[in-house]
């Protein structure tokens, strides 16, 4: 179980000005939950992420993961990246394989396992291939795989499928889908997609931006329908998926014209 | 500069309208016009070398004529050239490089990476190499000569000490190049410190460094001749410098063209190396 406990997190920016960042966000997040975390950009989605998987140093507030503090980066944690990770110098194979090569298995070892992950995301085929000879969906499947390798507690996954097309990404959010039925991981997912925080979200949280807070929180059970058998077009019939998409368009409406300039607003005619 | 943008523009505003049948607005079509033309420039510049000795434009003197290179090539290559064979020659100066660029490699690498990895290391060596880096060889050559004397130990140092430092500061600026974003994903998936500089950290930096190996080797070539200037009897740097006091301008135009084939081979050979060692490059 994850605990985030009243964190808060500033920085520098680029210019020298001040950027709070994220302002006493709490948060649970019990096994084998998915918790989507939507909100316009800059609204500290992902320096909440980045503050769970231990790359940035948290001051104020604590963290704690299955009651261990989080104060660095860790194989409990896997992370996922809007933008592959992947070494290139590496085959696809060797890149599932890299944390249970950390870990210190030896490399058939490490390779076996890393077989059967590649498996479960659909790649047996590309496993002796480089990274860069892959499209970009296939690259994220990779990763995917890869974070699994550790058995981490927890997934995290920043925007990961923000960067595909949209026939990848509904291609994408099904295999995770299969992958979370079949592991039963838990997931902390960050996405601008109402559509995809409603398909994929166990739990959803808004975040508005400057300072970053959590300002609403929402149970959703669309994806345990769909496990159940129901099909994608009647559950976005169903009155409740509407109306949980309207309240949380609203929502994310009002904290967008906050932050606009009228500079942004006109450029985004 | 300007040139290349303006280039670009063409291709990528207009590329219908050069009616060219060659032209292609892709980067492939560039290449194969670019080689076109380097081929065109050497004959022409050939052909214009060749005419102007056959008009006798210029003595002989001071521009031997091609076919005259020529068969002093093959009379050198024969007969050999002051008591030693052409390969003799040409032998001593690979030796050199050869060696003064693997202490040059063996050295700079792990001292370039420490000193990227390390800021006390970087102050140690930064202000010796920052000192000498910029110094022309020749300036030095003297010193290197009355420390270590006339044999080859003062060459290779001299040799070696040009090559250093590309490699040195090709792998300082190397290991920095690692994103951010690729050491996090590293340490999430569990790298200590060592595994993390085993598996990203040094394979990152390799690009940077087989392209300071290549500037080493020009590098090296360039020192290598002007050493060799220098109380030598074998080496195509002394060739030349021997044949000038003779005035034989056909063996010091031969000696020229020896040295530009082999650089060129080299640096050839190792472009090759960097496409099979790293074929990652500019591909992600």
């Amino acid at each position: 179980m994850l605990q985030v406990e009243n964190i808060s997190v500033y920085f520098s920016g680029k210019r020298g000005n001040f950027i709070h960042a994220l302002d006493r966000v709490s948060l649970e997040i019990a096994k084998g939950e998915i918790v989507v975390a939507l909100g316009a950009s800059g609204c500290g989605k992902s320096t909440l992420l980045n503050a769970i998987a231990g790359f940035l140093p948290i001051r104020q507030g604590s963290i704690k993961l299955n009651g261990k503090l989080v104060n660095k980066a860790g194989s409990d944690r896997g992370v996922v990246f809007q933008k592959d990770t992947l070494l290139p110098w590496k085959s696809v194979i060797d890149n599932v394989a890299l944390g249970l090569i950390f870990a210190g298995l030896t490399k058939t070892e490490a390779r076996n396992r890393a077989r059967a992950l590649l498996d479960l995301v659909g790649l047996t085929e590309f496993a002796d291939q480089a990274p860069y000879e892959l499209s970009g969906g296939m690259r994220q499947r990779v990763g995917l795989a890869r974070s699994l390798a550790t058995d981490p507690s927890i997934l995290l996954m920043d925007e990961p499928f923000g960067a595909l097309d949209s026939l990848t990404r509904e291609q994408m959010q099904e295999l995770l889908i299969s992958v979370w039925r079949r592991t039963g991981k838990t997931i902390f997912l960050i996405t601008h997609s109402i559509e995809e925080a409603l398909c994929l979200g166990t739990r959803i949280i808004v975040m508005s931006p400057r300072p970053g807070r959590i300002i609403a929180r929402y149970n959703a059970d669309f994806i345990r329908q769909y496990i159940g058998g129901m099909d994608w077009s009647s559950i976005r019939k169903g009155p409740s998926f509407n109306s949980l998409r309207e309240e949380l368009r609203d929502l994310i409406h009002k904290t967008e014209i906050v932050q606009a300039t009228p500079q942004k607003a006109f450029a985004n005619v | 500069m300007s040139e290349i943008q303006a280039q670009n523009f063409i291709s990528a505003v207009a590329p219908h309208e050069i009616a060219a049948p060659l032209v292609s607005d892709s980067a492939v079509g560039g290449q194969y016009i670019a080689k076109i033309v380097s081929l065109i420039t050497i004959v022409v510049f050939v052909l214009a070398w060749w005419l102007a000795t056959e008009n006798h434009l210029v003595a002989p003197l001071f521009l031997p004529s091609p076919s005259e290179v020529w068969r002093q090539f093959v009379a050198v290559f024969s007969n050999g050239y002051a008591d030693a064979s052409l390969w003799a020659h040409i032998s001593a100066s690979l030796l050199r490089i050869a060696t003064a660029g693997a202490i040059a490699f063996v050295l700079g690498v792990p001292i370039g990476i420490l000193m990227g990895l390390s800021p006390w290391i970087k102050g140690v060596f930064d202000p010796p190499i920052e000192f000498y880096w910029p110094l022309p060889p020749l300036a030095y050559l003297p010193l290197m000569i009355i420390w270590l004397g006339i044999g080859e130990t003062s060459k290779i140092t001299l040799l070696a000490l040009a090559m250093f430092a590309p490699i040195c500061l090709a792998a300082q600026a190397g290991v920095r190049s690692a994103s951010r974003e690729h050491v996090n994903a590293c340490l999430s998936l569990g790298a200590n410190q060592w595994q993390l500089f085993r598996h990203l950290i040094l394979p990152s930096a390799l690009p940077e460094i087989l392209t300071g190996t290549r500037i080493a080797v020009g590098v090296g070539w360039s020192t290598l001749v002007a050493a060799e200037l220098i109380a030598a009897t074998r080496g195509i740097g002394f060739m030349i410098m021997s044949a000038s006091h003779f005035l034989a301008t056909d063996v010091v135009f031969m000696g020229i063209g020896l040295v530009a084939l082999l650089a060129f081979s080299f640096s050839y050979g190792l472009r090759h190396l960097e496409k099979i060692l790293v074929p990652w490059k500019g591909r992600t």
